[in-house]
Order: C-alpha cells, then structure tokens, then sequence
C-alpha cells in the first residue's frame, strides 16, 4: 500500500509541469475561444455581449470573407502539397545518386527552410519587385515584366512558389532518407528481371517510399493550412485579397478589426476543418501504404 | 563506349544539372547578401551586379538603429528558457507515461499530446487574455515559459516513442541498488535520451528563433523585449524603400542560423529527419 501510494504521487509529480502548461497555453485558451464565439466582444468594453450562434451565421453569410480565404487556403494548400512532394521526390532521386557533391548540395536546398519565413517573403518581394526589374532589362524576357505582386493570379502563384522554395529543402532530406531505406536487394531483382530505370522508379521504389509520403503529404498540409508569415510579408493578403488566407482573417478580424467574438468563431470552424482534413488524408495514406 | 564509362558520364552530367539547380535554387539568398553590401544608388541601379566596394557603413548604421546586440541577447534569452522547459519537462513526464501503465498515466498521455491536434491560430485570440492576466505577456522570461506549453505535445510525443525502446531492466537494476524514481531518471535514463533530447532541441531551436506570431502577440509593443525576426519586420516595414538598410537588417537576422547551420550541418539535418519519422 505505501509504495502504491508513493507512485502514484510520483505519477503525478513527474507529470504535472507538462499537465499544468499545456492547460494553461492551450485547452483555457481553446475553451474561452469556445464561449467568445458566441459573444460580440470588441475587447475593450468589459462584459461580452451574448449573441448566441449569430458569429456562425455573418461567417457563412454571402459576402463573407472568412468564405473567401477559406478557398483561397484550400487552393495554396493543394498545389502546396503537389509541388513541395513531386518536386521533392525528383530532387531527392538525384541526390541519392554517387555524386560525390551530393550532401554540399542537399545543405543548399535545405538553407531558406532554416530561415525565418518573415524574411524569406521580404527576400522574395525584393526580388519580384527589383531584382526581376533588373533581369528584364539584362535579358529581356516578358515574365521578368509582369507584376508578380501587382495581379491577382500572378500573386497567387508567386506565394506558392515562395512557399514551396522555402520548405523544399525541408521535405528533399525527409525523402533522402526515405531513398536510402529502401533495400537494395529489391531494386537489383528487378534490374536482373529486365526493369527499365523508370519502370524501376514507378512499380519499386515510389511504392516502397510510402511511409515517406504520407508523412512528407501530411506534414505539407498541416504546414500549409496555416500559411500566414510569408503572406503578411509577401503581400499581405493582396492584391485584392487574392492571396489572402484563413489565419490572416482571424489574426485581422480580432486585432485589427477588434471584433474578439467574431475572431474566436473563424477560429473554431478553422479548427474543425483543419482537424476534419488531416484525419481524412491520415487514414487515406496509411491504408493505402505497401508492406513489404 | 562500355557500360561502366556510360554510367560515369551520366552521373557527371547530373551532377552539372544539379549544380547548377542548386545554385539558382539559393541564388536570392546570395542576392540578400551582396545587396545589403552596396550603397543605396548600386541598389536601385544594378540588383545583379556584385558591389563595386563594400558598404561596410550599412550594418554599422542598421545594427546601431536596431540594437542588435540587445535583440541578439533577447533571442538566446527565451529560445534557452524555451528549450530547457520543454526538454526538461516533457523527458520527465515521459519516462513516468511509458513506464507505468494506469488509469492516470493514460489520461495525463492523452492530455499532454493532443493540442498538437490544434492551431496555434486557433487559440491565439484568448492566449493573449489569458497571458494578460497571469502576466506573462510582454516579458521576455513569459515568452519563453509559454512555449513550454506549445513544445511539450510534441517533444513528449517524441520522447514517448524512444522510451519504449529502453529495456525495463535497466531502471528496474537501479530501483534494486536503491536509487530513487527521480534518481534513476536523471543518471541514468536521462543520458539515455541524448539522441532524441539532440533531435528535439535541434527542432525547437530553428522553430523557437525563427517564430514571429506568436513573439508579435506577446512582445512587440516594446524594443526592449523585441526578439530579432520581429524587429527586422518592423524596420523592413519603415525603410521599404531604403532596401540597402532593409537587406543588411535581414541578413542580421538570419546571419546566426545561416552560421549555425553551415557548421553543424550533419546534425541539424539528422535531427529534423529524426523528429519527422518518429513524430
């Protein structure tokens, strides 16, 4: 009996630090955004102001925003995942080859993932907005003149790009790894049966790489449902809000616009979704995962 | 031409492809660089063009109006709280998760793990009241206790899974020679863990020193509390024009990263790879 009891205080101790910090950083914060949602609440005045569902309804309605930059977050998250993995892939295949530059290279790819995001979005609005200004009188090609920030869709695609080119490197290593898991023995029964270089890639290795895929698929979309710092440094959600994301619309909403209660509200149906999303795509990936 | 010899030829031509790949690929960190060395009339003339003497005066000017050793100070400050709170904490409280199997320990399992389930947008809003009131906003050691919070889910997560594959046995010879539950775990499994503690601060570290939402909740309103990304934002903002001073004020901010990495390359790329697969 005293030493059960002596465990389970030692139980408690060893765990309680972990216990209380995340309570008091995350599930008070996740509660009390629970009952702001249903509050108008502009932060200063002392008593929220209970509205009931009324926050939900103006989110849905017709002209909302929040609908807006739930599409455009869909829209950057989807060919976020497709370029940052192929891309990826076609990287980490050469890279696994006996070059002997090889690891200089991979670090190379891998310096904007190390850099804040605040400032690649400024490198890069430097460059579409001076350096391709320089290039196009160099060389005179026409897409070095296009307004790269200036027009919706070129805006669009350019923080794609700056998004993808930041975190590249970051899922190229993840692959590597990956690449060098898979047996050799495998891919040299299937060179002895006749496999062409190709054939080997699509019917051995990229199956065989599954566990990489799901988790570079799923680390991709958590990180791009959430893209913020590159888009406030980019463009801050221009032109038009063209690039402007979900995140940007509850960080705006409550401490711009003050309106706390609308602000929590986003930020609940963000969650949902969010969380909707990633349990979809995590049970997809693993069933559809080889064993070998 | 025989086989071997063809196969040569083709690694070497992809080893050009690649090359050249990668260094179009860090070309604009290149260009950041060779920028914030001109003076402002090279800027605005020539982007490309390497500068024609370096313009010293620049970071001399931006790291003066900046008090980047302060920022410097400030950013070490709360990544070392940050990081020892969450490699402390969470080891500790995954050692007791992993070994003791109870109705508490599976709860306290499940609560310490699923925030990683919730954005950090989610709960921002509120954060920042409740930091309000228990007075760990705008302070540099409140900063770096909140991410205790936010990095335990996922370091415990991490160090859970490692656990598991320490032998029983070993803890169970200590209890034996009379070392106590917080003995044991400090001697001798703590050592244990080095790998995944190294994998674990190499994450937190990139993510802590490089974090700008919630440092701009939290820290923003005074300079003597701003971390490095932030005030860079800030002065990129004021001399959007005068890219000479913004360009060095952005290398001033990566510079220690871009130093960082260069030297421990090997391991910085191991632990992130480490953290992916076991996370």
């Amino acid at each position: 009996m005293g030493r059960n009891k002596k465990e389970s205080f030692e139980n408690v101790l060893f765990t309680i630090p972990s216990i209380i910090m995340v309570t008091i950083t995350i599930y008070i914060p996740f509660i009390m955004s629970g009952f702001y949602s249903l509050t108008e609440w502009n932060g200063i005045s002392k008593e929220p102001r209970f509205i009931g569902l009324e926050n939900f309804k103006t989110l849905f309605s017709g002209s909302s925003e929040f609908v807006k930059s739930l599409i455009f977050t869909g829209k950057y998250t989807v060919l976020f995942m497709i370029f940052s993995n192929v891309l990826a892939i076609a990287v980490a295949v050469a890279l696994v080859q006996k070059i002997k530059t090889a690891n200089i290279m991979r670090g190379m790819f891998f310096i904007p993932y190390i850099m804040s995001m605040t400032i690649v979005g400024f490198i890069w609005k430097f460059i579409f907005s001076q350096g391709f200004a320089t290039l196009f009188e160099k060389t005179g090609m026409e897409f070095l003149n296009w307004s790269w920030l200036g027009e919706r869709n070129l805006a669009f695609f350019a923080v794609v790009f700056v998004g993808v080119w930041q975190s590249l490197g970051f899922y190229i290593v993840l692959y590597i790894a990956g690449l060098q898991a898979v047996p050799k023995d495998v891919l040299e029964a299937a060179t002895v049966d006749g496999a062409t270089s190709w054939k080997r890639f699509f019917r051995v290795t990229l199956p065989l790489l599954g566990p990489s895929i799901t988790t570079c698929v799923f680390m991709s979309l958590t990180n791009a449902v959430k893209v913020f710092d590159i888009i406030l440094a980019l463009t801050k959600g221009g032109p038009g809000g063209s690039t402007y994301s979900a995140t940007l619309d509850i960080y705006r909403e409550a401490f711009q616009n003050n309106n706390y209660g609308l602000g929590s509200a986003k930020s609940l149906v963000f969650f949902v979704i969010v969380l909707v999303i990633t349990q979809v795509v995590l049970k997809v990936m693993n069933s559809r995962e080889v064993d070998l | 031409m025989s086989l071997a010899g063809k196969k040569k030829l083709k690694l070497v031509i992809l080893a050009v492809v690649m090359g050249i790949i990668a260094i179009v690929y860090v070309y604009p960190v290149f260009l950041m660089f060779i920028n914030s060395l001109k003076p402002f009339g090279e800027v605005v003339v020539d982007v490309i063009a390497l500068p024609t003497k370096l313009e010293w005066a620049n970071y001399t000017h931006v790291i003066d109006k900046m008090s980047y050793g302060k920022l410097f100070i400030n950013n070490v400050m709360i990544t070392a709280i940050g990081i020892v709170g969450i490699v402390g904490f969470s080891s500790m409280a995954s050692y007791i998760l992993s070994r003791r199997r109870t109705k508490y320990t599976r709860l306290a399992h499940l609560l310490i793990t699923t925030p990683m389930l919730i954005p950090f947008q989610t709960i921002m809003i509120t954060l920042l009241k409740v930091m309000n009131v228990i007075n760990l906003s705008g302070s540099r050691v409140g900063l770096g206790i909140q991410y205790w919070g936010f990095g335990i889910p996922m370091a415990a997560f991490i160090y859970s899974n490692f656990m598991a594959t320490i032998p029983k046995e070993i803890d169970e010879s200590a209890f034996i020679d009379g070392a106590s539950t917080f003995r044991t775990f400090r001697s001798i499994i703590f050592p244990l863990l080095k790998s995944v503690t190294f994998t674990v601060v190499v994450l937190d570290v990139m993510w802590i020193w490089n974090d700008f939402l919630l440092p701009l909740l939290m820290v923003n309103s005074s300079n003597d509390t701003k971390t490095l990304v932030l005030s860079a934002y800030t002065f990129v903002g004021q001399f959007n024009t005068q890219w000479h001073y913004a360009m060095t004020a952005m290398v001033l901010a990566v510079l220690p990263s871009i130093i960082i990495f260069i030297l421990l390359q090997k391991y910085i790329v191991e632990g992130v790879v480490a953290g992916a697969v076991k996370g």
